[in-house]
């Protein structure tokens, strides 16, 4: 009976040992920053070291521009929050500064959406035929928020 | 007048229908039907178990697969975490890319037309 739990507690440490070990060499690194994004593109599309240093000098020069964008649209989202809290306890809402702020959104948009088609483009541009249609694959969602001419 | 039969008659009778010798030697034969004659003693399912685990190559084999089976569960995890930050990473890089992305759901309210 004791040499029956000797060996199956051997297995279960062996088995724990083996499994935690494995896991924690493995284990995906942490982080949601450009450098992790840019470091995933790398694995999943197989980019070359001259791709990668493309592609990601293609990111950096474009990103703050994105952020600032991104920034804008929060605020704009904001606002136009306030024009519908307005519209519910006032009942009416300036229509000339509503008007104002449609335009003003219209031209946002317009501005985001072609710097994301400019920087999918380049990106594209530095990959092979069959990353691009990876790249674009990965894409799909933001093309689908984005419209179907995103990059026509 | 008949004499009485004689006892030994019917068992001379009963050794001229008995069965030829068996072919071969006795011995084994012997055994055997000592063997299917004694009650068979089966060991418990611990006793088994115990039997098969105290053979070293057993319980080599035995610590052997649980390191396999662990790595295996490891490998499933990893798998299963990848795809979890893969997806994470593939949302994040879109709302890098697209600051509209959030706010898809508005843009029917405020957007232009896209060229």
């Amino acid at each position: 009976m004791k040499h029956l739990l000797l060996v199956v507690l051997a297995g279960v440490a062996a088995g724990l040992l083996a499994n935690f070990a494995w896991f924690g060499a493995h284990r995906p690194a942490r982080g949601d920053n450009l450098d992790a994004q840019l470091a995933w593109m790398q694995e999943s599309l197989q980019l070359s070291p001259a791709q990668f240093a493309r592609i990601k000098a293609l990111h950096e020069k474009s990103g703050p521009r994105l952020l600032a964008l991104a920034a804008q649209v929060g605020r704009m989202r904001e606002e136009f929050a306030a024009f519908e809290r307005e519209r519910q306890m006032v009942g009416q809402i300036d229509f000339l500064e509503f008007a104002r702020f449609v335009e003003q959104r219209r031209n946002v948009d317009r501005e985001c959406a072609e710097s994301t088609r400019r920087l999918i483009l380049a990106a594209s541009a530095v990959m092979n035929p069959q990353q691009r249609e990876r790249y674009l694959a990965l894409l799909d969602p933001a093309f689908k928020a984005a419209g179907p001419d995103t990059l026509n | 007048m008949h004499a009485p039969p004689d006892p030994l008659d019917h068992l001379f009778e009963r050794w001229r229908d008995a069965p030829p010798l068996l072919p071969g030697p006795l011995a084994p034969e012997v055994w055997r039907r000592i063997a299917l004659g004694e009650p068979v003693v089966r060991p418990s399912l611990l006793a088994r178990i115990e039997a098969v685990f105290a053979r070293p190559s057993f319980a080599v084999a035995f610590v052997t697969a649980c390191m396999l089976l662990g790595l295996f569960i490891a490998e499933m995890r990893l798998s299963r975490l990848q795809a979890e930050r893969n997806a994470q990473l593939a949302l994040s890089y879109l709302h890098l890319i697209d600051p509209l992305l959030d706010g898809s759901a508005h843009r029917g309210v405020t957007a232009a037309p896209r060229s």
